[in-house]
């Protein structure tokens, strides 16, 4: 079984951060796996457990993003894909997808592994863009993904329940991180990541990206809040007077 | 044993990165292990590492567009403050103005990230590239022994093997404790706690503010009221569009004096109208407490070496704080590159016995660390006395107040005015005392 | 003329509000710009349908009502959406975001080729395509997005504008469902419904939302009455869902839902940024939670430092005595 996985890099969005002259800066300045790719990866992972495989990561990104791949590959993966890109290029989920696109239709996988969505700008595009371009059959925020003959059967969270999906293979599925628990790499998977291959490709976009971020705002501003201690009953009393009388939300 | 590394170093902090500088620039196979989700994760610092060490890590590091550093010092000042007013020995010189630069304001989880991806790079261009790591987001647990020398590590299930052991944990240096080097409990007079916040301001009211220039910065510490009576200081320092202030307590003191918050203490302390003025406006961002040593040389571990194991920065109490200055990081990278210089002296001699690595307790007996150490312990007690966080400051304040005031009243002599302050606040017996200690500074 | 199309989602045999908010919306651009607004129904009883969208405003309603269009399925429900937007052309199709828009959203920019901005908070028309505004790094700040070309795809968060009635003699277009079922590829085998109220979490003007505060039994049944006496819908953070006490739909937050209700009631959540993310918009924040620091309180415009299961039983109390009629 061979399972390809989308990981991409994004800035630690727990870090605090700021506009400085309408770019965001993050305080730490540091760049992590987006939390919802290490749950692919975990996914992937689980998959191989007690079956013969291999993982192939494939990433878009700049120079420092091989730490994500390191990162990626210490949890277990066996390869990697790196399209190389200058550090300023410009690209959205459109771009990206076709970049990606164009490079894994040179690859065959069974599986194909996206995050749900970026944790940086929410997103969440990639994964059915790379699905209409590979014309694969997919399902999308996956809580659980199970495999059953020939069959891929994933659990996506939909809007009112959770949809038990069957899909043939290859087909693609973007995971929650409501999936699982990312496993920490060991030693001796940060050791062995260093010798696994990592095929870097360069690639310039050749086109301007249709969408572009224009600048950064604050959050319009909330006006402070109070915070009461006491005794249950006189608590509960206070705040059922503001509710009704100030904030007139009980009706 | 075919994945045994020359080198193993436990604490991914400035001692444990500049040990492990080292020991790629010196081609060493080795492992760092950094328990933090990366490194600089956890770790505080007022911080202003002092000194010109850091070029030699990373030559020319203030020309990278992505220094890990804040700004450097050129800005100097010593505060004595009483509950309203402050006096203060100023410092301000074109001369601190060069590269390399002799003292920069860091903030931690910055910079360690930055210096360990310094470290990735010389791994990269070393002859083991692909056979010395760093690597996060693990604890070591124990130390691995054989016939009393220390052979490894164990983290979780996983072990590993070295000629020898770094050991850079840090203030909280249990596995030095592990091995006997250092008592398993350490007495409340000789460790203090440090707090400190971190303080956004918009970059250009920061620099109109402190009178900054590119990259030039103020460090300002104080003593007195900054602590309210309890032994200590308070510290303030300008990053590149934040302040970090904060105070460093004896631990002692505290609980004798009945275990006030270090956090109201630090509260009240931006409170002061001096300290106030220069926050006003701005927007608290983090706020971090961690235990500091106190420098006294009586703390410090029984040796700093033993068959197979080396303990730097402040994991061996290396720290000096003299009053105008803590050094904890420029001692932790001194102390850091030297262990490594040893263990890649030790390595072509294949002896990682004690009486080998010896050699690093006689590079830091040598060193200006343990000299300084040694020479300013009166520094350290001196501090420590009640005077100088009490008597002294309200005796400075108390004379600037009257040097400064003119009134329509007949001006009296500045000599009349101290004799004053002095009576008022201490005794001219205790100041010749303070006096007597003080020469020896 | 040019044209704004709005999809209209159908949950429960209705129009989803969201939708409407986003047709309001797209009206009072149309009516700004000279554009036409139109929308776009899939759903067996479709038809009937249409007469809430020309309530709201639409000019014509484009509609396929074939049985298979009943539940989502990203396949069909792509497809039925292609063939519209060839069909009608419009420069602009407007979302109300939802899972299965998010399901969907990224195949149908590709395969009609167009710009797309996914989840915005706002958005606008402009010279040559849409400005919009994005929360992004976990709502931490605003992105101003601009999408340009000839089509742009906005899905919209819910809450974000208005439903306004604003009837119209509206055109129905039906169009032909021609997907062909024998093609697919993946089958939905079930659907779990989470057993956990009606009242759709994004759709309601009280929130109740329970954290791992919530310890037990116990305390989920006072959450739930606390629900039922404000007539709230029930949410929860991540720590709670995995605890296994509250299902995954409850969940609001940066993976799970986004919601804006009037009031949202914070019950033993801690206010880690991926919950708050879902959650800051609300109009009125209380927070209940026995730790006086916690990152929560930054948010709430009341906030009570107490233990949830000391504070709830009084406070469901206080309610009724002020609740007229507090549904059973
Ligand atoms: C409030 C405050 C202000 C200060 N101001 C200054 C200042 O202005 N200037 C100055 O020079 N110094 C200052 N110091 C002191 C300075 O921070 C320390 O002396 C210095 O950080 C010591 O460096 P180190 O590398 O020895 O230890 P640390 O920086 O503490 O690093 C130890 C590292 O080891 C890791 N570690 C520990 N145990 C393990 C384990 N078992 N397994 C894996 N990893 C482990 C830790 O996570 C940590 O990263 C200040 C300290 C405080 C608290
Ligand atoms: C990529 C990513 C996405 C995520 N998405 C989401 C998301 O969509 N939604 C989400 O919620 N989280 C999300 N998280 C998880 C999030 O980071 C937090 O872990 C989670 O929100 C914590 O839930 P909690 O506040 O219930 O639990 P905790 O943080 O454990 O807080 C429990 C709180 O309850 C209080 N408490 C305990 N007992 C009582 C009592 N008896 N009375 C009153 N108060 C009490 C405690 O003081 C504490 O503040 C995400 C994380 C990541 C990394
Ligand atoms: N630059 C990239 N390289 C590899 N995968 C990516 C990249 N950008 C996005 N992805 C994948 O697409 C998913 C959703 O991204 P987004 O559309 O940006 O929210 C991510 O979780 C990744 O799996």
């Amino acid at each position: 079984m061979k399972i390809a996985v989308c990981i991409k890099q994004v800035p630690d969005i727990t870090a605090p951060l700021h506009i400085q002259n309408g770019a965001l800066v993050f305080d730490t300045n540091r760049m992590v796996l987006n939390a919802y790719d290490a749950s692919a990866v975990e996914a992937a992972l689980v998959l191989l457990e007690n079956r013969e495989g291999s993982i192939h990561l494939f990433l878009l990104g700049p120079d420092r993003a091989k730490e994500t791949i390191r990162k990626a590959l210490a949890m277990g993966a066996h390869e990697a894909t790196h399209l190389l890109v200058p550090d300023d290029a410009a690209l959205d989920a459109y771009l990206s997808a076709s970049l990606l696109a164009e490079q894994l239709k040179q690859h065959t996988f069974d599986i194909l592994l996206c995050g749900k969505q970026s944790q940086d700008t929410d997103a969440g595009l990639t994964g059915t863009m790379l699905a209409e371009h590979l014309a694969l059959p997919y399902a999308t925020n996956a809580v659980g993904l199970t495999l059953e003959d020939d069959l891929v059967v994933a659990t996506r969270q939909g809007d009112a329940g959770q949809e038990i999906m069957a899909l043939e293979t290859p087909c693609l599925v973007t995971c929650s991180n409501d999936m699982n628990n990312p496993r920490i790499p060991s030693i001796k998977g940060i050791m062995q990541s260093k010798r696994k291959p990592v095929q870097t490709i360069s690639v310039t976009p050749d086109a301007t990206p249709s969408t572009q971020v224009m600048g950064y705002e604050p959050l319009p501003e909330r006006t402070p809040g109070v915070q009461w201690e006491g005794e249950p009953l006189e608590l509960a009393r206070r705040l059922v007077h503001h509710l009704n009388d100030e904030a007139r939300v009980l009706s | 044993m075919e994945d045994k590394f020359d080198c193993i170093i436990v604490g991914g902090g400035i001692a444990g990165l500049s040990a492990a500088m080292v020991c790629a620039q010196n081609n060493l196979r080795f492992l760092l292990v950094e328990r933090g989700e990366f490194c600089g994760a956890k770790n505080v610092s007022g911080g202003v590492l002092w000194g010109t060490e850091l070029a030699r890590l990373v030559p020319d590091y203030w020309k990278a567009p992505d220094a890990g550093f804040e700004r450097f010092i050129r800005h100097r000042r010593l505060t004595f403050m009483d509950e309203q007013s402050a006096f203060s020995l100023d410092f301000k010189s074109d001369h601190f103005d060069q590269p390399p630069y002799a003292g920069i304001t860091v903030l931690r989880a910055k910079f360690d990230n930055w210096l360990a991806s310094k470290v990735e790079a010389a791994i990269e261009a070393s002859a083991f590239a692909d056979e010395s790591f760093l690597v996060p987001d693990v604890l070591v647990e124990e130390l691995l022994l054989e016939s009393g020398a220390v052979v490894g590590i164990r983290a979780g299930e996983e072990t590993f093997y070295a000629d020898c052991v770094i050991l850079a944990e840090g203030v909280n240096n249990l596995l030095t404790r592990q091995i006997g080097l250092q008592p398993e409990y350490v007495p409340a007079d000789y460790v203090a706690v440090g707090v400190k916040e971190v303080i956004r301001f918009d970059q250009k009211v920061l620099e109109d503010r402190f009178q900054l220039q590119d990259r030039s910065g103020l460090s300002n510490e104080f003593v007195g009221f900054a602590s309210q009576g309890v032994e200590g200081g308070g510290f303030l320092y300008t990053n590149l569009d934040t302040v970090s202030v904060g105070l460093v307590l004896g631990m002692k003191d505290l609980r004798e004096k009945g275990g006030p918050k270090p956090y109201d203490l630090l509260d009240t302390f931006k409170r002061h109208p001096a300290v106030a003025d220069m926050l006003r406006g701005g927007e608290s961002l983090e706020y971090a407490a961690h235990v500091v040593s106190t420098g006294d040389i009586r703390a410090l571990p029984k040796e700093v070496y033993a068959d197979g194991v080396l303990v730097t920065g402040e994991a061996a109490g290396l720290l000096l704080n003299s009053g105008k200055a803590i050094q904890g990081m420029d001692y932790a990278m001194h102390s850091g590159i030297l262990a490594a210089e040893a263990v890649a002296a030790a390595k072509q001699d294949e002896d990682f016995s004690a009486a080998s690595l010896k050699r690093y307790r006689d590079a830091l007996d040598a060193s200006y660390l343990m000299q300084d150490m040694r020479g300013f312990q009166d520094a350290v007690h001196l501090l420590h006395s009640p005077a100088m966080f009490q008597a002294v400051p309200n005796l400075f304040c108390d004379f600037g107040r009257q040097f400064f005031t003119i009134d329509n009243a007949p001006t009296r002599k500045a000599s009349a005015m101290l004799k004053d302050s002095i009576r008022k606040h201490s005794s001219f017996l205790e100041m010749m005392k303070l006096g007597f200690k003080a020469r020896k500074l | 003329m040019s044209k704004i199309l709005t999809y209209l989602a159908v949950q429960d045999g209705k129009i989803k509000r969201a939708s409407l908010e986003v047709l309001s919306h797209c009206r009072a651009l149309a009516q700004e710009h000279g554009w036409t607004v139109e929308s776009v129904l899939l759903h067996p009883d479709a038809r009937s349908l249409a007469t809430t969208a020309q309530q709201y405003g639409a000019e014509t309603v484009y509609y396929m009502d074939h049985p298979q269009l009943q539940a989502h399925l990203n396949a069909p429900f792509l497809a039925a959406l292609h063939a519209v937007i060839t069909h009608a052309n419009p420069h602009v199709v407007a979302f109300a975001s939802s899972e299965a828009v998010k399901d969907m959203l990224g195949a149908l920019a590709v395969r009609t080729q167009a710009a797309v901005l996914s989840d915005v908070a706002s958005f606008h028309i402009i010279a040559g395509g849409v400005e919009a505004k994005r929360p992004v790094m976990a709502s931490k700040l605003i992105a101003r997005t601009q999408a340009q070309g000839a089509r742009v795809l906005v899905s919209v968060r819910a809450g974000a504008y208005t439903a306004e009635e604003a009837p119209t003699e509206a055109a129905l277009v039906p169009l032909p469902f021609t997907f062909d079922v024998d093609t697919l590829k993946q089958q939905v085998r079930e659907v779990v419904q989470d057993a956990l109220g009606t009242l759709d979490l994004s759709e309601t003007q009280v929130v109740v939302a329970a954290g791992r505060g919530v310890k037990d039994e116990a305390g989920k049944a006072l959450v739930t009455q606390l629900a039922d006496t404000l007539g709230a819908a029930i949410g929860a953070s991540r720590a709670v869902v995995e605890s296994g006490l509250f299902p995954a739909s409850a969940q609001v937050g940066q993976t799970g839902k986004v919601v804006s209700p009037d009031l949202y009631i914070a019950v033993g959540i801690s206010g880690a940024i991926q919950h708050v993310a879902g959650m800051q918009n609300s109009r009125v924040i209380v927070a209940i939670n026995k730790d006086g620091d916690a990152p929560i309180f930054n948010y709430a415009t009341y906030g009570l430092v107490g233990d949830l299961y000391a504070v709830l039983p009084p406070l469901i109390n206080e309610i009724k005595q002020v609740l007229p009629t507090t549904p059973e």
